[in-house]
Parts: C-alpha cells; structure tokens; sequence
C-alpha cells in the first residue's frame, strides 16, 4: 500500500496537526511510529480536538484503521462522524465486512458494526455475514455476543433462528457457544427472564439435550443444557433421574457402564434433594477416585456439603417422581 | 510467523491416553506398557506419566466433532511437555521444570521497551503492555518501583484531559487503559505517582460511563460490559472516589444517585443456566468474565456477602470447576474449549475469592501449578498459552499471577488493616495472604513467585498503600 500524507495535501491545508505531548522521561512500551502513522494521528488529534466530522474526517479514519485496526479511538470517532454527516451506512458496511474477516477477535469491529446496524434499523444480511464469519471460526465470542444483540434488537427469537442454531449444534455438538445461543433464543427472549415457561417447550427442550447427550455421553455441553432447564423450569432435579441412569448407576453397577462423569455428577444432586445421601456419597466417590479425579478436592467439598446438611427427609421425592412420569 | 514447536511430532503417548480413555476398566500398569513401546522413560518422567495417568478420566466418546479433533491434537502437544522435558530446563525436587525467573524476567523487560514500526497495532494496548509487565516482574519479585518516573511520563501522556486514561495521546478515555493505568501507578507507588491522577475528572469520567440498568460501557459510546463493572470499582476503590454519581452522570436522569446503583442484579444477570459469568447477559460463560464479575462483586463488599446475594454460588463453583483440563491439568475459558496459561489466572484467581464465601478447598491446585512450570513456560522466555505458541507479556502476567494463586492462600478479613477501607468501596482491603501452600506441592523454593493482592492482581502492600495515600488526602 502506497504511503500517505497530508501536510503536502492542499484539502488538508487549513489543519495544524497536533504533535505527541512529552513528557520528558522515557515511556514504556513506546513505539517508534513510522513518519505516515505519526503525522495521520497528529491529524486526526487536531481533527477531534476541533470537533470536525467531515468526508476528509472518513477519509483519515480508514487510513488509520489500515495501519492500526484496533484503534478503537478511530473507530469511535469514525462512528460519531458517519452520524453527524447522515452517511450511507449500507456502504460503511460493505467496507466492514472484509476488515472484520482479516480481524476476528477485535472487539472494536464488532461494536461498530453494531452501532451501525442499529443505526440503519434493519438486520437485512447480517444473519448471513455472521454464518460466514462462523464458518472461520465457530466458537468466536465476540461474533456470537453480536449474533445475540442482533436477535433481541430485531426480535429475531423466531422459528428460523432456532433451526439455524440447530444446524450449528448438528455441525458439531460439542460447540457451547451454539449451546448457549440456543438458551437466550429459548429462555432468553420473549419468555423474558422471570417468567413461566410453556409445559411443551421445556419437554421439547429437554428431549432435544437428552437427544444431543446419547451422541456422546461425555459432552458437558448438553448436560450443562439439561440442569439448566430443570432450573430455569422450577421442575426437581429428580426429574432427570430416569435419563441420567442410562449413563451411570452407582447403586445397581457402581464399577462399570459408565458413560458419562456428568451423569454421575447429577445424579449425585439429584441423591442429594431426595435425601439418599449414601448413594449421593457413591457417586462423589467415584468421580473422586476414578471418573473426575483433578476435581478430587471439589467431589469432597460437595461431600462435605451432605455431611454438613445432614440426612434430609426424602422430601419432593413424591412429587418429583410424579413429574418425571409426566415429563417422559 | 511459525511457532517453534508447532511442529513437533505428536507424542506416541497421546495414543496411550485416549487408549486409557477407552478402557473403563484398567489404569494401573500403564506404565509397564509404555517401557515395552522401547521408549527410555526416565524416574521422573515415568512419575509424570503416573500422575497424568491418575488423574485421566476414562471415558472417551466416540463421536468426533471439530471439537473432539482440536482437543486430541492439543492434548498430543501439551503431554510430550507434562510427561517429559522437551526444553532440557533444569528440574526442581519434583521432577518438574524450574521456574525460568531470568529468562522471563528479561521478556518481561523487554515487553516495556521499544517497539519496532511495524508494532502500531498495538498503540492503544501500551497502558495493557505496561500493567502486564509490572505485575509479571512484580510477581518475579523484582522492585518495580525503579519505573516510577516512566510510569508517570507514560500515563501522563494517555491521561484525558475530561478525565480517565486512554490508550496513548489524544485517545479517547476507556475503561481497560483507565484500570491499566490506575493499577501500575499504584504498583510503582509514592506521591508523585498518586498526584498524575486526576481523580475529580475520573470521577466524572467515571460517572460517564455508568448506564442505567447498572453495568458501565468501556468507553464513550463503547461497549458495554462486565469488564467495564470491574475495572471501574477498581479505579474507585484503590483512588478511594465519592460513591455518589457526579451531578453531570447521564445516569442520573434515569434516577440514579449511586455508581453501586442496580449494579449487583446486572451481575447476576450475566450469571448463565452453566453458572459461569459472561460479558454482558445472554452471552456465554466465560472465565476471564468470571474474574471481573467476582472481582466487581468482591469491590462491593465481603465476598461472603456479595457473591451469596447475587450468584448462584453452588452453580458458579460447578462451572469454575468444570474448567479444568483433565489431564492437561490447565484451565480453559469455556465448555469444550482449549487448555490456555492465561486462564491459570482468570479461573486460578477466582478462587480465592470463591473460597473466602464458600469454604477452602474447592480445587487442585498442585496440577495448575504442573501446567504452568511444565507446559506453560518457553523455551527462551516468557510464558504462553500452550505448547506451540509464542510467548506474550499477556500471557507471562496471568500465567505468574495464577501460579502466585497456586502457592498463596488469602483470607477476607474484616480485622485486617482496619484503619482504612471503612467506606467508599473498601472491602478489598481486608485481605490477608495467611500462608503459602503446602497440599500439592510441585514447586520447589526456587519456583514460588510472590503473592499477589486477589481483587486487584498487583502486589498487596502496593494496593494498601495507594488507598491510604487516598484516605488521608481524599479531596478532589
């Protein structure tokens, strides 16, 4: 890329750029600038420093964020400047978009887009912008962090949304960022995050992470899922106990068969509530000694829990088994 | 630039453990069958390989995903670097790599100096380079107190003259190069120092940021958050500001007085259905998240208070624990992610303040610390996030500072320096850093690096005495 000035420029002949204040001693960390980066800045700096929101503004902006893209001065800047000028954010999207591919962890890109997104008040394209961007990389926070925003400002919690979703989690069912994404469209959304959710959407819910969790046992994702529906549900624990079961059994086969650590680890909860702490203690074992052991010290802790609480009486055991019926 | 041992082969154990992983049955004379693979493993090493085998978990599905096929290849490097000795460090008494003080020191030294042209892209991260590199040196031991006056040149020329720091001159305030700011002039400490800040305009600054459902954007018309939550009660409390909003905070004309106004349920809002924290709510659990919410929490007041009324404490724990890396014995940041040194400090370092609300004892330290003397530290230099990277003083600050979390307990404290930090955000200075650790020792004498103050992650005495300079000259 050819190198460019701008005390020569006669358009920027109106401006006294603003040098570097010093300090005297040595700062650290300090970058020897090269003459273009310096002289940009001092421009930019005299820019702000006089309020100007112009073309020649734009223009001095992109040259910058070509040489430092994660300048998030320039971008703040270049932001206030596109809205005090009514530019067309249409192109300034265009322009975006193979800026953001060359820098995917750079939060600033990722807040400008959203600023101007907003602005032009309409989601037009996006969904399809962020799929590509996913395709790079699946697991992107800041990409995904934009997908949500995106979805609550154009209330996009709908039917097509959660099926694009499900395409992610089938293209690999280990990507917890779908997992979570599929949460905020569930119970993130219109339901709103007090409020009663639908009896069919939480056995819908719950049938899909069970689903997930048969591919493979092992994957904390979807039990992660689970626990959080029986929450967010206000159903007992007690109610994954059938499915967890198919996993692991410390009580009928404590020494083999078993598929999944999560599994133990919930049923060790799922003991715990209903007051079998005995068999609570099992499960904690044998994630201590042999199924989870880097997380001895935690198993014990939760064993000291039990120990702390004592016997409790086998309360909600009743109702719970009642709901489990209900919910299979 | 390619990393130099991003090529190395994958280790012929690798094999072993996923063959470990599939064999519910059997795990304990693994170590007869790697001798018969004509492989010499020396006493140390076959300890190694003990330990790794002990604490594999045995279970291996077999559905592959991309998930599943990073994850092998990534735990093919890390063990060649867990088992064996590919650097040729010398070994401490338990037979792993010593801590390399010089050669990371010497990084550490160099990460402050001058940097090339082609590094612009990092001129609105130098108040980030400086904090890394005082606190990692700090953490080496070393006086940084000999910076004082760059420190000041430095964070002069990033100061907004309408308050807070940016990331250089003539750059926008922003709530990171503020924290960065704030956190290496206390670090190199003395009046001088305290007096470049100018706290009337930062309290304005401050108030600027504050948004009315009670989390902070990073910068004006920045994002917002919980980032912003954390590095701005760090500023408050270590310059000991007014808690009321100044009278020209935005916020105010949605109703709010307070910077703690409704700040405490938008932390809880970021806590998600896995327990973790996330950036701002609906987002993804995240560790280094996880850090600035308990951290923020922790500003506000006892974490046995705090975190008890706005977390869901059991569900957090889960989740904190759940990122541990077996046998990796590292941290990763989120559900099915990589191992990486840096959260050594954003998960290692929420403990302390988990612990101070939920009881001792929640998680291993012996094998972080395994992570980060044997996998986590390079060759020349510098720490990394995993074996095959290039080191960065990014990486080295978290790594030192979790294995500063490794080796220290610290306990809340109310009795503690209870001459200062009465009011105005000053429950973080009642810690104490009771003993260092004995449960799990892996590091000899010569690997313990200094403990580390567990809110604001620089040295205890300096945050201590950075709020004192502030009590006794508390006006604006």
């Amino acid at each position: 890329m050819a190198r460019k000035y701008y005390h020569d420029d006669p358009k920027w002949s109106d401006v006294a750029p603003l040098p570097q204040e010093d300090y005297g001693h040595h700062p650290l960390a300090a970058i020897a600038y090269t003459e273009e980066y310096s002289e940009a800045m001092g421009y930019l700096r005299a820019c702000m420093a006089a309020n100007e929101h112009s073309e020649r503004v734009l223009e001095l902006t992109e040259h910058i964020i070509g040489l430092n893209p994660a300048h998030y001065t320039v971008w703040l800047y270049r932001a206030q400047t596109l809205s005090a000028l009514n530019s067309d954010l249409r192109a300034e999207i265009a322009w975006l978009n193979p800026t953001a591919l060359q820098h995917l962890k750079n939060y600033q890109i990722w807040h400008h887009r959203q600023t101007i997104i907003d602005k032009l008040g309409s989601p037009d394209g996006e969904p399809a912008f962020i799929t590509a961007m996913l395709d790079q990389d699946s697991k992107n926070y800041h990409v995904w962090s934009y997908r949500q925003w995106l979805v609550k400002r154009f209330d996009m919690f709908d039917g097509r949304e959660l099926k694009w979703t499900e395409g992610m989690i089938d293209d690999d069912v280990r990507n917890n960022s779908a997992w979570n994404h599929r949460w905020f469209l569930v119970f993130g959304g219109t339901v709103g995050e007090g409020e009663k959710v639908e009896r069919d959407v939480v056995v819908r819910e719950l049938e899909y992470a069970q689903d997930a969790i048969r591919k493979a046992p092992q994957n904390q994702s979807p039990w992660n899922y689970l626990r959080g529906v029986i929450r967010r549900s206000g159903l007992p624990l007690s109610a994954l106990q059938h499915f967890a079961l198919e996993f692991a059994d410390p009580e009928n086969r404590p020494d083999d068969d078993v598929f999944s650590s999560h599994a133990l680890d919930l049923l060790a909860d799922i003991y715990a509530a209903a007051g079998k702490t005995e068999l609570a203690v099992k499960a904690l074992d044998l994630l201590a000694t042999r199924y989870d052991p880097i997380r001895k010290t935690y198993w014990e802790y939760r064993k000291g829990l039990l120990e702390a609480e004592g016997r409790k009486e086998e309360t909600g055991a009743a109702s719970a088994a009642a709901v489990e019926t209900a919910a299979a | 630039m390619a990393a130099e041992d991003s090529s190395a082969p994958p280790s012929a154990r690798f094999e072993e453990v996923l063959t470990i992983s599939n064999r519910i049955e059997e795990l304990s004379n693994s170590e007869n069958e790697y001798e018969e693979m004509g492989t010499v493993a020396n006493e140390h090493e076959s300890a190694n390989i003990a330990f790794i085998n002990s604490i594999t978990v045995p279970i291996r599905d077999k559905f592959q995903t991309e998930t599943s096929m990073v994850q092998d290849d990534t735990l093919g490097e890390v063990l060649l670097f867990l088992e064996g000795n590919p650097n040729d460090f010398p070994l401490n008494n338990f037979g792993l790599p010593q801590l390399q003080r010089a050669k990371h020191k010497s990084f550490l030294e160099k990460a402050i100096g001058d940097y090339e042209p082609h590094m612009a892209p990092l001129d609105a991260a130098r108040p980030w380079y400086t904090y890394w590199s005082l606190q990692g040196l700090s953490a080496l031991g070393e006086d940084v107190s000999t910076y004082r006056d760059r420190v000041i040149a430095t964070f002069k020329q990033c100061q907004h003259p309408e308050g807070g720091f940016g990331g250089g001159y003539g750059h926008l305030p922003h709530l990171a190069a503020t924290y960065a700011a704030t956190l290496s002039i206390a670090m190199v400490g003395g009046e001088a120092a305290y007096e470049c800040i100018n706290r009337k305009a930062m309290w304005h600054f401050l108030g600027r940021m504050k948004q009315a459902d009670g989390g902070f954007t990073m910068a004006p018309g920045g994002e917002e958050d919980i980032r912003g939550a954390f590095c701005a009660l760090v500023a408050m409390s270590l310059l000991n500001l007014p808690l009321e909003l100044p009278p020209d905070a935005p916020a105010r004309q949605q109703g709010l007085t307070n910077f703690l106004d409704n700040l405490g349920d938008w932390v809880s809002r970021c806590q998600t259905y896995e327990g973790g924290i996330s950036a701002a709510p609906g987002n993804e659990a995240h560790g280094a998240y996880a850090f600035c919410g308990l951290g923020c929490l922790s500003i506000m007041g006892p974490p046995k208070e705090t975190l008890n009324k706005y977390l869901d404490v059991p569900s957090l724990i889960h989740c904190l624990s759940s990122r541990h890396c077996a046998p990796e014995c590292g941290y990763n940041g989120r559900t099915n992610k990589l191992v990486d040194g840096c959260y050594s400090h954003w998960i290692g370092g929420c403990w302390a303040l988990v612990e101070a609300a939920a009881g001792k004892g929640l998680w291993n330290r012996g094998a972080l610390g395994r992570y980060i003397l044997s996998a986590a530290q390079f060759k020349k230099g510098g720490l990394i996030d995993k074996p095959g990277k290039r080191p960065d003083s990014y990486h080295t600050c978290y790594n030192l500072s979790g294995l500063s979390a490794v080796q220290h307990e610290y306990v809340f404290d109310e009795d503690v320096n209870s001459d200062i930090g009465q009011d105005n955000l000053g429950a973080p200075f009642h810690w104490k850093a009771e003993k260092q650790v004995e449960e799990g020792k892996v590091w000899g004498d010569e690997d313990v690096v200094a403990e580390t103050h567990p809110v604001f992650v620089i040295p205890s005495q300096a945050a201590t005495d950075c709020r004192k300079y502030f009590e006794a000259n508390p006006g604006f």
